[in-house]
């Protein structure tokens, strides 16, 4: 999770403890049915929930059943055992919805666990069946069919029907939940669902677009059962309530232990366990996640052999808190590896305010992005293996932008941008100064100490182009307040981006959100030409029509230099015990952690022999692998 | 002509007996005195360059562009290229470089090898360079001479305050020094290191902005001790003697209770210092003092905390703090003992 995400969880926290101690004197005892006024919703809304019967499916629909798409688990994955993990901080809610459900404990119950209609293949890209067995498609390019699988079941024993989509639609537009994101994306943009019969739905999206499968299919169910009591009350009622899951793993009541660790359990006798495409995967017994809030402190824990694994993405762990010299590497006790990934990267980088005087030039802004010497940070920081962003939009397979590169640092291009702008002379301390005697000098906003190093080396490379970049260095809220309030000059930041088939650009650079205080649009970006295209872009209907105009808007993106790319990392990097094992090529492509699609299991008997082994002396072969056989593809 | 009286001058003279502690004072004003001119000692600028047939002296001047000595960039000129360059040109011209060539936020970064680099006498990064390339001693330096000027700052200010305040409480007592009491008890609970953490998560703190909070809530400690030798002291024959004779108020703290309890405020000095070079140190280390890149003490012990596979740099700081501190111990320890009221007041 993005730290901006956190920290907006964190206020709805407060929120919710305000809210909660503000009603803790109320006994409430009332047992309530929402099912009469979510009978009357359904009537009031004939467009969207449609009750029809089999015999008004379309005659000729073709049913796919992904019997064509390869697996990805490793049939020699054994089940069973304990898997030892950590979380930095306690879940502030099992709730799914509403107020701070979006922290990153969601993953761990709701997003990598429950199943969803139809799954897509993380390697291929191809869709396998999740909770329904079949699907197929309407000719009018916005509709999927789909036959539920009757054998799926919620984790309290509930066969999963027809009326749970309809039901989760209801819940998703419901005030009830709190939760205004949920209900304008899910009134706009779901048109309709149709029961057909208990095991037959369709669902439509309000416009044909090319990835209908991901946006249709990863439909779930909402367990009506359990939002029986769904009221105004919600956020505090169903605060330490997990709802039943269609998936892998749920958590006791008994494993929660708050502000220590979260336990959770396989479900018993999982309705998916032996399927194509789940089965060998979700191995583990139990998964306990103990709260450690320091990630320095976390890394001792794993260096006892108290955590299985540890994210040593950092070029500070990787390189100098666990070498490959390190004598537990050298052992063969943990083992190093480097997985390429491909997914879209988050957005570092700096992002200009073009609200603001000077920086409203774009002379400047051009000046600045070839005076960012984000190329020597990547090398001499990064050790070289992170590598600087292309554009605004890296890591999406299908759009790439072969003919988008940044503007590489060079001090005379960006002295000549300067110049057309009027600073054309140096200070005294070699800072450009215009004809009115004003320095060029502009304030980096960013929040907590991460990225300081970067900055104070782009800020001395600068420099030599006779711009002062000062660091505006503000804790992790304040710094995002600032910049979502559009008071920053330039800030360095990322935005986090889900795994889609193609990128936005309404949110980052429609004029619609310029010069507004809480959009994604920190550059103020207001171009009339990129608002035509990114209007043509929300309607485009086909992938090649996507291509051609992300195309444009990216160069569009490029021209303007608001957005100076800074670095990505296309890989993540673990160190694991031994005792973990692996499928053979380690993880898919898809993945943004090793544990996402739970393809590790553990091996017991090696657990023992590699502690014993630690006790006695015993070494075993080291192993530091790279896996980069979608490295090509990323870069 | 400014003539001290005898106790005093014995008083001083008892110091400069002490040898640890005087010996101290010597050593920390040469230091002080280097570090006012550190620009000659630590920098990246050359202190004379002659190239064909001119002298330069940029130090203290304005930035000279590569190109004013035959280099292709416009911006400031890597002198210690330069000299290589010079070196190999063999036509008489010469720079002369610092001992150490380096300032505190300029990143060196060698091929082949990625910073935190080992101390290293052939690249003069004599105590190494620190996670981003930067050297170490540079930086020690510079930040000493940060802290130092905070500290005496922070003496200063907290002292005028401190003594105005406590002074008029214990001299006019009553009302108003019940008052005050009350005010600073209230004052001195607000718990200083939350107010810093809230100011720098608002604002980048400047060093202004910085010694200013921190002197707010310093002054006072300061006022409990001057209070009581106020009060002490007014009750002396010659406070009568002054006010019969028809001084003011003003006069008569200023004048004649001043000088009497000065030798407290001395004694306390020291410690002072050090507590306001720690206060810094633990800020920065922390995160919430002065903004990056400005050289510091806790950034660097901070840094070299979370790497200690390079021990240069945790190390480094750590033995400067202990030195300078061990320094202005040993002073106080010299000074206290030096005007220990025992050996020199009579009372009457």
């Amino acid at each position: 999770m993005n730290p901006f995400t956190r920290f907006s969880s964190s206020i709805f926290a407060a929120l919710a403890v305000v809210l909660a101690s503000g009603c803790a004197k109320k006994e409430i005892v009332v047992t309530r049915d929402i099912g009469p006024e979510v009978e009357a919703y359904y009537k009031a809304h004939p467009d969207v929930f449609h009750f029809a019967t089999p015999a008004d499916l379309p005659k000729d629909l073709v049913w796919h059943d992904g019997s064509d798409v390869p697996e990805f688990s490793d049939p020699e994955a054994k089940h069973g055992g304990t898997a030892n993990s950590f979380i930095d901080d306690f879940p502030r809610t099992l709730r799914v919805f509403g107020p701070d459900a979006n922290g990153s404990f969601r993953e761990f119950i709701f997003d990598d666990n429950g199943l969803s209609l139809i799954q897509k293949q993380p390697n291929t890209g191809q869709y396998y069946p999740g909770l329904a067995k079949a699907w197929a498609y309407d000719k009018d390019g916005k509709t999927m069919y789909f036959k539920l699988d009757p054998d799926a079941r919620y984790s309290d024993g509930v066969p999963v029907k027809a009326d749970d989509y309809c039901f989760l639609l209801f819940l998703l537009r419901s005030s009830y939940i709190d939760d205004p994101w949920s209900n304008n994306f899910y009134t706009k943009n779901y048109s309709n669902i149709t029961k057909y019969d208990d095991y037959t739905i369709s669902i439509s999206w309000r416009d044909v677009i090319p990835d209908l499968e991901d946006k249709v299919g990863s439909f779930s169910p909402g367990p009506e059962h359990f939002y029986k009591e769904l009221g105004d009350d919600y956020v505090q009622r169903y605060q330490w309530r997990l709802e039943p899951t269609t998936g892998p793993y749920t958590v006791k009541p008994e494993d929660l232990h708050k502000g220590s660790f979260v336990d959770l359990t396989a479900v018993p006798n999982w309705w998916a366990r032996d399927k194509p495409f789940f089965r060998h995967r979700y191995n583990f017994d139990r998964i306990h996640l103990q709260v450690i809030r320091e990630t320095d402190k976390a890394f001792e824990a794993f260096k006892r052999g108290d955590l299985d694994l540890f994210d040593l993405s950092l070029p500070k762990y990787w390189y100098d808190k666990l070498p490959d010299n390190d004598p537990l590497v050298q052992r063969g006790y943990i083992h190093k590896t480097t997985f390429y990934n491909q997914i879209p990267v988050p957005t570092y980088g700096l992002h200009i305010n073009t609200a603001i005087p000077l920086l409203n030039v774009r002379d400047i802004r051009e000046g600045i992005a070839y005076a960012s010497n984000f190329d020597l940070v990547d090398q001499k920081l990064f050790h070289g293996d992170w590598v600087r962003m292309q554009t605004g939009s890296d890591g999406y397979a299908e759009v790439p932008f072969p003919g988008i590169h940044p503007r590489a640092y060079s001090v005379e291009q960006a002295l000549a941008h300067f110049a057309k702008a009027g600073f054309d002379k140096r200070g005294p301390d070699g800072i450009l100064m215009d004809a009115k005697g004003q320095r060029l000098s502009f304030k980096i906003t960013v929040g907590g100490d991460v990225w300081i190093d970067a900055l104070t080396i782009l800020r001395q490379e600068a420099a030599k182009a006779g711009l002062e970049l000062n660091i505006d260095k503000l804790d992790e809220t304040t710094a995002f307040k600032k910049t979502m309030e559009k008071h920053h000059q330039i800030a360095f930041m990322a935005w986090g981006v889900a795994v889609e088939k193609y990128p936005r650009y309404w949110e980052m650079y429609d004029s619609s959100n310029a010069s507004k205080t809480q959009t994604n649009n920190i550059t103020n970006t207001a171009d009339p030409g990129m608002d035509k295209l990114i209007e043509a872009y929300d309607k485009a209907q086909t992938m090649d029509e996507i291509r051609r105009l992300a195309t444009q808007l990216e160069q569009h993106v490029y021209d303007n230099a608001a957005f100076i790319p800074a670095f990505k990392m296309p890989f993540y990097r673990v160190g694991c015990w031994r005792w973990i094992k692996w499928p053979k090529d380690f993880n898919v492509r898809l993945s943004q952690n090793t544990s996402q699609y739970g393809l590790e299991w553990i091996d017991e008997a090696a657990k023992k022999e590699t502690l014993d082994a630690r006790d006695n002396g015993q070494t075993f072969p080291p192993k530091i692998k790279v896996f980069d056989q979608w490295k090509a593809a990323n870069e | 002509m400014f003539r001290l009286d005898p106790i005093t001058q014995s008083k001083l003279q008892r110091f400069r007996s002490l040898k640890r502690g005087y010996g101290s004072f010597l050593v920390l004003c040469g230091l002080l005195l280097m570090s006012a001119f550190a620009e000659l000692l630590v920098g990246s600028r050359a202190l004379i360059v002659k190239y064909r047939g001119h002298y330069y002296f940029p130090t203290y001047a304005a930035f000279h562009p590569g190109t004013d000595f035959g280099e292709d960039y416009s911006y400031e000129a890597n002198y210690r290229k330069l000299k290589d360059r010079f070196a190999t040109e063999a036509r008489g011209d010469w720079a002369l470089l610092p001992p150490v060539p380096y300032n505190p936020y300029e990143n060196s970064f060698e091929e082949g090898i990625y910073p935190p680099t080992p101390p290293s006498f052939s690249q003069r990064h004599f105590l190494g360079t620190d996670t981003t390339g930067r050297d170490v001693l540079a930086r020690l330096f510079y930040g000493f001479r940060i802290a130092m000027t905070f500290s005496l700052l922070f003496l200063v200010l907290v002292y005028v305050v401190g003594i105005a305040i406590g002074c008029a409480m214990g001299f006019f007592g009553g009302v108003f020094d019940l008052l005050m009491q009350r005010a600073i008890e209230i004052w001195s609970n607000i718990p200083f290191l939350y107010i810093v953490i809230i100011v720098a998560s608002i604002v980048t703190p400047n060093f202004l902005l910085l010694l200013g909070i921190v002197v707010l809530f310093s002054w006072t400690d300061m006022t409990y001790y001057m209070r009581t030798a106020a009060y002490r002291e007014k009750a002396r024959d010659y406070v009568a003697a002054a006010r019969v004779l028809g001084a003011g108020s003003g006069r008569i703290i200023f004048r004649h209770i001043l000088p009497n309890v000065l030798s407290l405020t001395v004694t306390f000095m020291p410690f002072t210092i050090s507590g306001a070079i720690t206060l810094l140190t633990a800020l920065d280390f922390l995160g919430f003092g002065l903004p990056p890149p400005t050289p510091s003490w806790g950034e660097l012990l901070e840094q070299g905390t979370s790497n200690l596979n390079a021990p240069w740099i945790v190390s480094s700081a750590f033995f400067a703090l202990v030195i300078v501190l061990s320094l202005v111990t040993f002073i106080g320890e010299a000074i206290r003992e030096a005007f220990d009221p025992k050996k020199f007041t009579i009372y009457q």
